[in-house]
């Protein structure tokens, strides 16, 4: 058959369907049917499915003119898919159209939830299109065989490529890509990306370094473009409205009008502990919402969230509150407003997020914007110009992460074994590795076999064994299993599932907030006050109480940080308001009173002004430093300063950022004119200042968790079994310490470091922004007490610590905490 | 210079070693709690690359406070192995059998090695020893006339300044009755207590012990 009369097959069936092909969709079929790799940009809800599965089956067509009698078993092509929510709408999208047209393809899903049973019979079968998640495809690279079950596929696509992108899930895809490419014998790569800033950049992590697949490849626009409205709630009475906080519940009661003009609302909120509160403060207010309000969040049972997103398509619900596990995927046509709760951090969050209303085709997504705190008001009017001007940020990829190539390695151990000289081709080959060094994979190399870098008498360390013909290869039965357990990129806390006592599975929790209740205690869950019965084997089991005051779980989410596109935007705005500008949006002039306050205390600083505010407290010496660079920078520039100011003379610091300043807290007043006079700014020395600063605080070795455990150096245990790894439990923190006392020359422990400036604190930004600062005057203002700016931050509670006293000086001058009775 | 702190309890004289070691001078007696040898090679067995120098340090360790004290009795309070039998236990038979003074070991929780072993090497093996008032046991005990010398917890407390500092360190906590010892080994981990009102703690440091009130 030829491509024109494969064409005819798509078109006549989108016509059977009143559908007419995007010329996105038909620029995809063609440059697939060519043979190419690519990378498509289009948003959800766009058709991108079918710009992809229908060449991949119109292929199939045309290597089997017989297709519609013989089918030929195998499989064929391989969906990734970051989230397992999305897997069945996929399939179920994709065999509508097989079914439809008679080809007898057949589609399977295989991630986390899929039963043993279908596991064992797919091996048995490979479906054609297997749907499936990263961490799953790992898996199947760690069983045997897996050359043979992948020799047919012609295409792997993977879906909201932006999503893994700037994660280690997106290194454990190029890992697995590199491999899939040589046993696969005509693969055609292709990847599905929402707008982001680095497109190009992300086009080029997919297909790898080599000059073949990047010349053999296209980048698809589909430029569909979407009318976006945001409009932000704006407090009644800004006086009484908080300076800090990130609640929202203050304007609860203008939440109420917007939900009942649309058919459904989702209300987005930033962490799951907030999405609780929401739910739970909605209702006490309005108890006449009760059946048609619904909370969705990650640590909900899976049959729950089910059903809250089966109820939002029945239009069923008025409003949903959520968190981002409703951020991508599934559309959901009732969906008409979307308000975000506190600020989004990102603009392309946001727009992720607005899409979510008006998903169909002419219709405009509306979005509100929430404040929580007075200031919030200023990233509101920021929002509204990077919506209008359609700036969208980067996603960061990886470089050179040997924790999940340690990880890959044991995986292709486990199955088949490998050769290191053909596999050091194809890792060197991936965008993250493609500067790594012969020297590196040997220390690699060195440490999955011996567990160190030389052969010692008496050791035992067992993991990946040497063959006679050159295989590494992992022979113990039990080492192959504690690591088919650990595959995966996703580092978590240990969850226990709660249970009622009379039965029934409410969801997971972290163990870190359950070890800080005692029985009796009550919490909110999940909607619901519950009181601790007992926690027995990982389980927490619960009853129902009346109680009306309880504790909120906090998770642990990471807190996200402006990106310095938004931070751009953020600055501007503030500079405006410095000014007595007449355009200046609704928001800011509501904030007017704030400003007014600010600017008797202090000042709003303008572009060339960069204001330190110092005054004194219950609490200690504050100064207080407004970059306005967002959160990552302030915690790299805030621990530089405070190492710079400790060189000066003995000091012990305890440092809080956000996204507009970081603050130094100490109980020794700082010499502010000796920090100007020695110009602690200078961007002379900075990277040699910051590695020394990050040495003296606990960011690396935060970073060092999900590196240990990524690696293999932590074994997370067994999952929903009492714990059976004996004597093998050992913090990360422990870990890091005996590496840095005793092997501080570890790849991976390095890798602690440099994870720690590149994605935490953002070198490169730091940079420009010292540099931009250098350009502007300091202005030091000595207050009498916290200004209106300054308020958010001092009364964050989450901090760094820097010293350079004495350990024991610090001690003798500290007291202890003593338990509370 | 090593700076260690002594108290009295029940008339008897203890000296506490930055370390985690105590000194019980009148008996002549050390005690050390949680070392848990072999640890690392228990790791390093089931596939988890602890750096193999940390295994010489405990030994280290236990040389220096030997020497500091020269006991005529060395008594281990507990979780002195990990866990089964690895090749630490030759590093350990080697040592052992260099030092003068008598061994006894009260046995923890860890302590999953056959008594006969110990024995082997001349190790008294006892779940508990009373001497005179004092008990000395793994676990933390509350019982009748006697003071209880232990481990077990590997305690550490979080001490608060001004400014919101705050910091936690490895320490010795003494309540009214009883005596708990810091781990001792190099790759153990501290727990952090909330001490009451009349406890007191010693916090370590890598070379001073400063009692906190």
């Amino acid at each position: 058959m030829n491509r024109k009369e494969l064409y005819t097959i798509a078109e006549n069936w989108f016509e059977n369907q009143f559908w007419k092909p995007f010329p996105f969709q038909r620029q995809t079929w063609s440059a697939f049917l060519q043979g190419k790799n690519g990378l498509l940009n289009a948003p959800t809800g766009s058709g991108k499915t079918y710009a992809l599965w229908i060449p991949i089956v119109l292929d199939y067509i045309k290597r089997n003119p017989e297709y519609t009698s013989k089918h030929k078993k195998g499989l064929k092509a391989i969906w990734i898919t970051p989230l397992k929510a999305l897997s069945v709408e996929i399939k179920q999208a994709t065999e509508r159209f097989v079914e439809e047209l008679g080809v007898p393809l057949t589609v399977g899903i295989r991630t986390g939830d899929t039963s043993q049973k279908e596991r064992a019979a797919q091996k048995r079968t490979m479906p054609d299109l297997l749907i499936t998640t990263p961490e799953s495809l790992q898996l199947l690279l760690a069983s045997k065989g897996y050359d043979k079950t992948f020799k047919d596929v012609t295409a792997v696509v993977i879906d909201e490529w932006h999503e893994l992108l700037g994660s280690k899930r997106g290194v454990q895809m190029e890992l697995a890509l590199s491999r899939l490419r040589i046993v696969s014998n005509s693969l055609r790569i292709w990847g599905i990306s929402a707008t982001i800033g680095n497109l190009e950049q992300a086009r080029e992590v997919l297909l790898g370094t080599s000059l073949d697949a990047i010349e053999n490849s296209v980048l698809i626009k589909a430029n569909i473009i979407k009318k976006i409205k945001v409009k932000s709630i704006i407090p009644k009475e800004m006086e009484t409205f908080p300076w800090r906080g990130h609640l929202g519940l203050h304007l609860l009661e203008e939440v109420i009008p917007i939900i009942g003009q649309s058919k459904t609302t989702l209300l987005f909120t930033n962490t799951r502990a907030q999405c609780e509160i929401w739910f739970q403060k909605i209702l006490e207010r309005y108890p006449e919402f009760a059946g048609e309000i619904a909370m969705h969040h990650g640590s909900i049972n899976k049959e729950t969230r089910l059903w809250v997103e089966h109820a939002i398509r029945n239009e069923s619900l008025k409003a949903v509150v959520c968190t981002s596990s409703l951020d991508l995927g599934v559309d959901f046509a009732p969906v008409e407003t979307i308000i975000q709760i506190g600020g989004p951090k990102g603009v392309a969050r946001f727009l992720q997020r607005a899409g979510r209303s008006g998903h169909q085709p002419g219709k405009e997504s509306v979005i509100y914007f929430l404040p929580t705190h007075a200031i919030e008001l200023v990233e509101a009017s920021a929002l509204q110009k990077a919506v209008q001007h359609k700036i969208v940020e980067d996603r960061v990829p990886y470089l050179n992460s040997f924790d999940v190539l340690v990880q890959y390695l044991t995986t292709l151990a486990v199955s088949d074994g490998f050769y290191p000289d053909q596999i050091f081709s194809e890792v060197k080959g991936t965008f993250c590795f493609q500067s790594i060094t012969e020297e590196q994979f040997q220390w690699v190399l060195n440490f999955i076999t011996l567990g160190s870098q030389s052969l010692q008498s008496y050791d035992e360390y067992k993991k990946v064994d040497i063959e006679p013909d050159g295989r590494f290869k992992v022979n113990s039965r039990s080492v192959a299993m504690r690591h088919r357990l650990q595959i995966g990129t996703i580092v978590s806390d240990a969850v226990l599932t709660v249970k009622y006592m009379k039965g029934g599975y409410l969801g997971s929790i972290e163990e870190w907030f359950i070890s800080k209740l005692k029985p009796g205690d009550v919490f909110t869950f999940a909607g619901r006050n519950l009181e601790l019965f007992r926690v027995k084997n990982m389980q927490v089991l619960v009853r129902k109480s009346k109680q009306k005051t309880s504790k909120v779980p906090s998770w642990m989410g990471g807190r996200m940080s402006f990106s310095s596109e938004m931070s751009n935007l953020l600055r501007e705005e503030l500079y405006i308001s410095s000014s007595a500008n007449p355009k200046v949006s609704k928001e800011l002039k509501a904030l007017t009173h704030i400003f007014d306050r600010q600017k008797k205390e202090s000042i709003v600083p303008g572009p060339d002004e960069f204001l330190i505010e110092t005054f004194k407290t219950r609490d200690g010496h504050h100064a207080v430093f407004y970059p306005f660079e967002g959160r990552f920078v302030h915690e790299a520039l805030g621990s530089l300063i405070a190492y710079r100011i400790s060189l000066l003379a003995p000091i012990s610091f305890s440092i809080a950022f956000n996204d507009y300043g970081f603050e130094l807290l100490s109980d020794q007043e700082i010499d502010m004119q000796q920090v100007l006079d020695n110009n602690l700014f200078t961007t002379a020395y900075l990277s040699k200042d910051l590695r020394k600063s990050l040495n003296a605080t606990e960011m690396a070795r935060r970073k060092f968790r999900d590196i240990a455990v990524i690696s293999g150096l932590v074994f997370t245990g067994y999952p929903d079994k009492l714990l059976k790894s004996k004597h093998l439990q050992s913090s990360s923190q422990l870990l890091f310490n005996v590496f840095k006392d005793y092997e501080s020359s570890n790849l991976l422990y390095q890798q602690s470091f440099i994870e720690t400036f590149e994605h935490q604190l953002q070198e490169g930004r730091l940079q420009l922004a010292m540099e931009r600062i250098g350009k502007q005057t300091i202005t030091w203002k000595r207050c009498k007490k916290p200004t209106p700016f300054s308020f958010p931050i001092i009364t964050d509670r989450l901090r760094e610590k820097l010293s350079s006293e004495k350990l024991v000086d610090r001690i003798r001058k500290m007291t202890i905490q003593l338990e509370k009775s | 210079m090593i700076k260690t702190e002594t108290i009295n309890i029940n008339k008897e004289t203890f000296t506490l070693h930055p370390s985690g070691a105590m000194y019980w001078k009148e008996k002549k007696m050390l005690l050390i709690a949680d070392v848990h040898l072999g640890k690392v090679t228990h790791f390093r067995k089931h596939g988890s690359a602890i750096p193999l120098s940390a295994i010489q340090y405990n030994f280290h360790q236990l040389d220096s406070v030997l020497l500091d004290f020269k006991p005529e009795v060395l008594c281990f309070l507990g979780d002195l192995f990990h866990s089964y039998i690895n090749s630490e236990w030759q590093l350990f038979t080697t040592w052992i059998k260099n030092i003068t003074p008598k061994v006894v070991l009260v046995t923890g929780n860890h302590d999953i090695i056959s008594p006969s072993k110990y024995e082997e090497i001349n190790i008294n093996v006892t779940a508990e020893w009373l001497i005179d008032s004092i008990l000395l046991t793994h676990i933390p005990e509350i019982r009748e006339h006697t003071f209880n010398i232990s481990g077990h917890i590997h305690p550490g407390i979080r001490l608060k300044g001004l400014g919101k500092q705050s910091i936690s360190v490895p320490c010795f906590i003494k309540k009214k009755n009883q005596m708990i010892l810091p781990a001792f080994g190099t790759f153990t981990g501290k727990y952090i207590i909330s001490p009451n009102k009349e406890d007191q703690a010693f916090v370590i440091t890598k070379d001073e012990v400063i009692r906190i009130d």
